[in-house]
């Protein structure tokens, strides 16, 4: 038996010690905003953000999350509203097929709590472990760059 | 230009809302009550004789619901995409013809208890000789991959217009290569996936895929139900790339499974299983001879291609034809001599597009930029004394309709700097130039055009139904967009209901580039039917004529007086009161030649239009280490006209990323035989972030007389030019003719040391 807080709701889970974050995630919680892409820790899908840090929820027990803050992308926006990452990724045209996109967000999002105004090059960098296949990254640079200003008021 | 109130705007994509929140459903997303879980035995061998296959001890594990072979569940039924080419009995009787083809599957409570059976399946193989390169599977005596195929040859398109021999004898200069390009991944985001079941009503199926009623038929005839029985859904997609065209075994292996277990199946591939057992990018060798004339005219041209296709025909065969016409629709040549092969081989079957990029547009893009240097002529000159031009008739008879050629070589040169840069960088530095053009609309067959309805809600807003599919491209979104442009509604007054083989009325997919210009253009008409509708009834309402009305922002007015004017949601109350429906219909063809045949008589109108484009690139090349770095890419597209620019400048963006960085820098697969060594993303490197420099987009309309607003397909003319860019721009930064793609540290080194030895 596990305690997981995730999106600021507490859960009590019995499952098997060998199960991953994304397993639980994606079948104990019905959270399948976090996809599974490469199984091995590569492509960054199952990106999901823990005490504020992104992780590769693929590598990553359960068990080793308990007691931490697990933040997943249908924890970001505020009942219908939307995080400005969300609007931004919409309003510039970032998501093409949407599979890497929740990953990419949450990635983002660690980036810019830490750093409100990177530059090119340090967003380039915070999302180079999440691949996409889609966009070339040049509208998803652009979309993080909008919300950084557009959260520091800019 | 026209103005619209929708198209041609920076819409924001209709599904990236539920994309953006983590609500988008993709395949393995879902579940359904009681739903098993499906797992795959795959074969060892490149080739071999299935003996016997014993499932006895995996039958008998706790858990195990359902075992599935070819011998005991198979319909005799072999797909291909032509009559000849239907090859491929999708869970194998007799034999086995790559490493990881399906052998038989297992249906159990969980993947774990699945996995476990498949360890307790024998199967008794006799390994036969293998083969694994084109040149050496046609040679005599090679070992038959399929006893009915000499020569191991799938398809020859054989192409000879205008007098060859003679052209090439009076050519003031005749260049001749050789180029390569070993097989890449197409590395969906998404691995595949799919969800059947399978009930005494038929099959329910969701899956990745690039058009529903391209999955149904086969699947139906491979389970020897009626195509009306099987329907296939909607689901969100991540990334076809012509990966996802046409059915797989999974679909008959999931299929079967819910069909002998009587209970929902999810099948869920794994990565490594997603790069070798789903359709995946060709090999592909080019032969060629260019001849020019003293002024700079390319007059004769004469290729051979070997296409290393795999152990199945799949898609594949269409795209032996595609190089030549898509080369002669870029540049027109009078003289044209053409052998393409499809050769199989023991490895994973190979889909189509868009391939012929890389060894075959590279090699004529390079030999322009040769014969320029030795007539003493700018790259950029020779492209523009070449260019196609609209109306133009093509030797193998493809019309030109419209043709943005020479503004997309401008603009981008322009943009780019051309005049000061080419020629002009620093040493290790370069730019390189590369031309595309792109069939939109091609032959499709009875599945080859679309039609839609449209409906409305008592509250006014409108529902389309179409059979168009979105991968990732926002072919969704268009069709929103183009409903709502016709309808005068705004685009959150209009939903979509797609994709959907049970709803939808027949459509070619997203394939054939034909999304916007048939599918498109079949909900444009579907609008115009219904405004038309709305109209006769306005008109009564505002005592006018109909056709003094037009419809903007939810309002139907009288034109020239707009105070005259009421919401469309009226319209549509008044005309139900009065016992009347308004429903739209719409339906488009392509514009093609009935008599032509990709293989057998690969001339006349083959697409119904073709868009252009021009690629430039900017490298650096490290001497030392052979490394590429790509500095700038520009990318200057004919995509007819815009319905949504954002959404176009976003494919012109993958275009070059994918062109220009995975075929050009990064992605090939590595083979001992035929066992793929790098099906995963830690050995087979795909770009990141920090590999794609910004890309540049520039959109050229040239209004195509077919398309909905003028529109043709939003990208590919680059996807088929950045990589030949590429090798260009390496060119000019060290005076080496790359043959081989991508152009890798190995390679960059070794055609220096090459120009050394010399």
């Amino acid at each position: 038996m596990i305690r997981l807080r995730v999106n600021g709701e507490d859960y009590e889970l019995l499952i098997p010690p060998n199960k991953t974050l994304l397993e639980v995630l994606r079948e104990d919680l019905a959270l399948t905003g976090t996809k599974e892409g490469c199984e091995d820790g590569t492509c960054g899908a199952c990106t999901v953000l823990l005490d504020g840090k992104p992780v590769r929820s693929c590598l990553v027990l359960a068990v080793e999350a308990e007691g931490k803050e697990i933040l997943t992308i249908e924890g970001l926006s505020k009942g219908e509203e939307l995080h400005p990452l969300q609007e931004a990724f919409v309003n510039y045209g970032a998501v093409q097929c949407g599979f890497c996109t929740p990953g990419m967000i949450l990635a983002a999002k660690s980036l810019l709590d830490s750093n409100p105004s990177p530059s090119e090059e340090e967003i380039r960098k915070a999302i180079s472990g999440n691949l996409c296949r889609c966009t070339g990254y040049t509208k998803i640079v652009e979309a993080i760059a909008a919300a950084a200003q557009s959260l520091s008021g800019g | 230009m026209p103005e619209y109130a929708l198209v041609g705007k920076r819409v924001p994509r209709t599904d990236s809302v539920e994309k953006v929140r983590g609500e988008a459903k993709f395949t393995a997303d879902l579940g359904l009550p009681g739903m098993l879980y499906g797992k795959v035995l795959r074969s060892p061998y490149p080739h071999a004789r299935i003996l016997s296959i014993d499932t006895s001890r995996a039958e008998k594990l706790l858990g195990v619901k359902a075992v599935v072979t070819g011998q005991r569940d198979a319909k005799p039924y072999k797909w291909g995409v032509f009559p000849y080419t239907q090859d491929y009995q999708l869970l194998p009787i007799d034999k086995v013809r790559y490493i990881g083809q399906e052998v038989a599957a297992v249906a159990a409570i969980d993947e774990d208890i699945a996995r476990e059976a498949l360890d307790l399946i024998q199967v008794e193989y006799e390994p036969l000789p293998a083969v694994f390169e084109p040149e050496e599977a046609m040679k005599e005596g090679a070992p038959l991959i399929h006893e009915d195929k000499p020569g191991n040859i799938c398809v020859h398109v054989k192409v000879d217009e205008g007098e060859v021999d003679k052209a090439l004898a009076e050519a003031d200069l005749v260049l001749e290569g050789h180029f390569e390009a070993p097989e890449q991944n197409y590395c969906q985001a998404e691995p595949y996936a799919i969800l059947a079941n399978f009930d005494s009503t038929g099959v329910d199926i969701w899956c990745p895929n690039a058009g529903p009623h391209m999955k149904a038929r086969p699947l139906s005839r491979a389970l020897g139900i009626p195509t009306s029985q099987v329907r296939v859904h909607r689901v969100y997609i991540g990334g076809a790339f012509g990966g996802r065209s046409e059915i797989q075994a999974a679909d008959v292996i999931a299929c079967s499974l819910s069909r002998k277990a009587q209970r929902p199946v999810k099948l869920v591939y794994t990565r490594e299983e997603n790069e070798n057992c789903i359709r995946q990018r060709v090999g592909w060798i080019t032969y060629l001879k260019m001849g020019f004339r003293k002024d700079g005219t390319w007059t004769v041209g004469d290729f051979k291609c070997l296409i290393d296709g795999g152990a199945y025909a799949s898609t594949g065969p269409i795209a032996v034809s595609v190089p030549y016409m898509e080369m002669e629709t870029t540049y027109p040549l009078k003289n044209l001599r053409y052998d393409g092969y499809r050769v199989y081989t023991n490895k994973p079957p190979r889909g189509m597009h868009p391939e012929q990029n890389r060894a075959f547009h590279m090699a004529v893009e390079l030999h322009l930029d040769m014969a320029a240097e030795k007539l003493g002529m700018d790259p950029m000159e020779i492209r523009l004394k070449n260019a196609m031009t609209s109306g133009f008739v093509t030797a193998t008879g493809a019309r030109i309709t419209s043709c943005g050629f020479n503004e997309c070589i401008q603009k981008a040169a322009e943009r780019a700097r051309w005049k000061e840069k080419r020629g002009k960088l620093p040493p290790g530095r370069g730019i390189g130039m590369a031309c595309g053009s792109v069939m939109c609309g091609f032959p499709m067959g009875i599945r080859g055009g679309s039609a839609a309805f449209i409906k409305f809600n008592e509250d006014g807003d409108a529902t389309v139904i179409s059979g168009v599919v979105d991968n990732g491209q926002g072919n969704e979104s268009m069709a929103v967009q183009i409903a709502a442009e016709e309808l005068g509604l705004p685009v959150d007054k209009v939903r979509l209901v797609s994709a959907d083989t049970g709803i939808c009325p027949l459509d070619q997919g997203a394939y054939s580039q034909a999304a916007t210009l048939i599918s498109g253009g079949a909900v444009r008409e579907a609008a115009a039917d219904a405004k038309r509708q709305l109209f006769e009834v306005a008109s009564r309402m505002l005592e006018t004529k109909p056709e003094d009305l037009d419809a903007r922002e939810g309002n139907i007015y009288v034109k020239g007086d707009p105070k005259k004017s009421m919401p469309l949601r009226r319209v549509v109350i008044n005309a139900l009161a009065n016992n009347i429906t308004i429903m739209g219909r719409g339906y488009r063809w392509p514009k093609i030649d009935n008599e032509r045949e990709w293989v057998t008589n690969p001339r006349g109108q083959f697409a119904t239009t073709y868009s252009y484009g021009c690629s430039i690139a900017e490298v650096e090349v490290d001497r030392e280490t052979g490394r590429v770095k790509v500095l700038r890419m520009v990318a200057a597209h004919d995509c007819g006209y815009p319905i949504n620019p954002m959404a176009v400048e976003g494919q012109i963006h993958g275009a070059a990323s994918s062109s220009g960085i995975r075929c050009g820098i990064l992605e090939h697969i590595l083979w001992d035989g035929g066992q793929n060594l790098n099906a995963n993303f830690l050995d087979y490197w795909v770009p990141t972030a920090l590999d794609v420099p910004n890309i540049e987009p520039i959109i050229v309309a040239s209004n195509d007389p077919f398309g909905p607003f003028g529109a043709k397909e939003g990208s590919l003319s680059i996807y088929m030019s950045m990589q030949a860019a590429i090798a260009c721009a390496i060119h000019d930064a060290l005076g080496i003719w790359p043959t081989e793609a991508p152009f890798t540290p190995e390679r960059v080194l070794k055609t220096l040391g090459e120009r050394g030895s010399h």
